[in-house]
């Protein structure tokens, strides 16, 4: 009788615990997440195609996401597959990137780093370069 | 005559663990195009409950395999820990049997799921920049990630609350069949 009760008591104990987990990560994304700017912003997205070719594209805009910013850019053409991480991009001013012919996909950095996000949750700050070029994983 | 019942068991063996990978392999194919909603950690949970360590030979076919279906990315070194280390937690709580327990335990692994696929970041950023560089990478990363944390805590809760009764029950049976 008193196991039972001292079970009971651990399993209010864990989901009490898991309650406060939640909430305690759910202030942590909401504190440190990567918040989009408004206003006028002054971003480059620069384009390395296969032949290592780049193009670059200065933009003045208000958009919160590089999705919208990447519509903007005049010249810049991309298409993809919609996917419920938001637009998985394959191809890039006409030149498809297909990771099951031979491991080539599109990377997306920020400032020199990897995109941590996608490009509809990938905020815009005023002075981003975004990088987007071709890649091909050499394991493939 | 002893010899014989051993090699039907290895043979049955072998079998179950085919089965085992085949069954966690269709769940997760089953419910990819829900993000982080899987019953990867609810079988591995299952399995290491009633066949023990049969689980170690299961979880390094299923990582291979998920290898050879969507290549060997930073993922990939991710699984080669995340579900040995559950299988490991879910064989030192073996003995539990509320539904409450395991379904906050698979609800605990779901939301540090991402803290603990951070880890690769840390490392990789440390190489290139020192460890105040690799910490920063991993918890950017970790922090992007948390919405998918909390969808895949909610998605074990409650995929851990409806079938673990009905599928202990059969699996109960099932063990009594091949076993006894």
């Amino acid at each position: 009788m008193t196991e039972k009760k001292n079970s009971s008591k651990k399993i209010i104990v864990g989901m009490a615990v898991l309650v406060v987990l939640v909430a305690a990560f759910a202030i942590i994304f909401s504190v440190f997440r990567a918040k989009p700017v408004e206003g006028s912003k002054s971003i480059t997205i620069e384009v390395v195609d296969k032949e290592q070719k780049s193009s670059v594209y200065d933009l003045k805009t208000d958009v919160e996401y590089l999705r919208e910013a990447m519509e903007e850019a005049e010249g810049l053409e991309f298409s993809g597959t919609e996917s419920e991480y938001g637009l998985m991009v394959e191809t890039v001013n006409g030149i498809t990137a297909d990771y099951n012919v031979d491991g080539a996909y599109w990377a997306f950095f920020v400032n020199g780093d990897y995109c941590n996000y996608g490009i509809d949750t990938q905020p815009v700050t005023d002075g981003d370069a975004f990088k987007i070029v071709y890649t091909v994983n050499s394991e493939e | 005559m002893k010899n014989r019942s051993r090699v039907i068991k290895s043979t049955l063996d072998i079998t179950l663990i085919g089965l085992m990978v085949a069954v966690i392999e269709a769940s997760k194919i089953a419910l990819l195009g829900l993000p982080n909603i899987e019953l990867t950690t609810f079988w591995i949970i299952m399995f290491t409950m009633f066949f023990g360590s049969k689980i170690m030979f299961v979880i390094p076919v299923f990582i291979l395999l998920e290898g050879c279906m969507f290549g060997f990315g930073l993922w990939w070194v991710m699984y080669l820990y995340v579900w040995p280390c559950l299988a490991l937690l879910a064989w030192s709580c073996r003995r539990q049997e509320s539904v409450w327990f395991w379904s906050v335990l698979s609800a605990l692994f779901g939301l540090f799921f991402g803290f603990f696929c951070a880890i690769p970041y840390v490392v990789i950023g440390a190489a290139d920049g020192g460890i105040k560089n690799g910490l920063y990478a991993g918890f950017t990363w970790w922090v992007a990630g948390i919405p998918f944390d909390l969808s895949h805590c909610g998605g074990n809760f409650v995929l851990m609350l409806i079938l673990y009764h009905p599928v202990r029950i059969v699996m109960r049976r099932a063990r009594t069949m091949l076993y006894t």
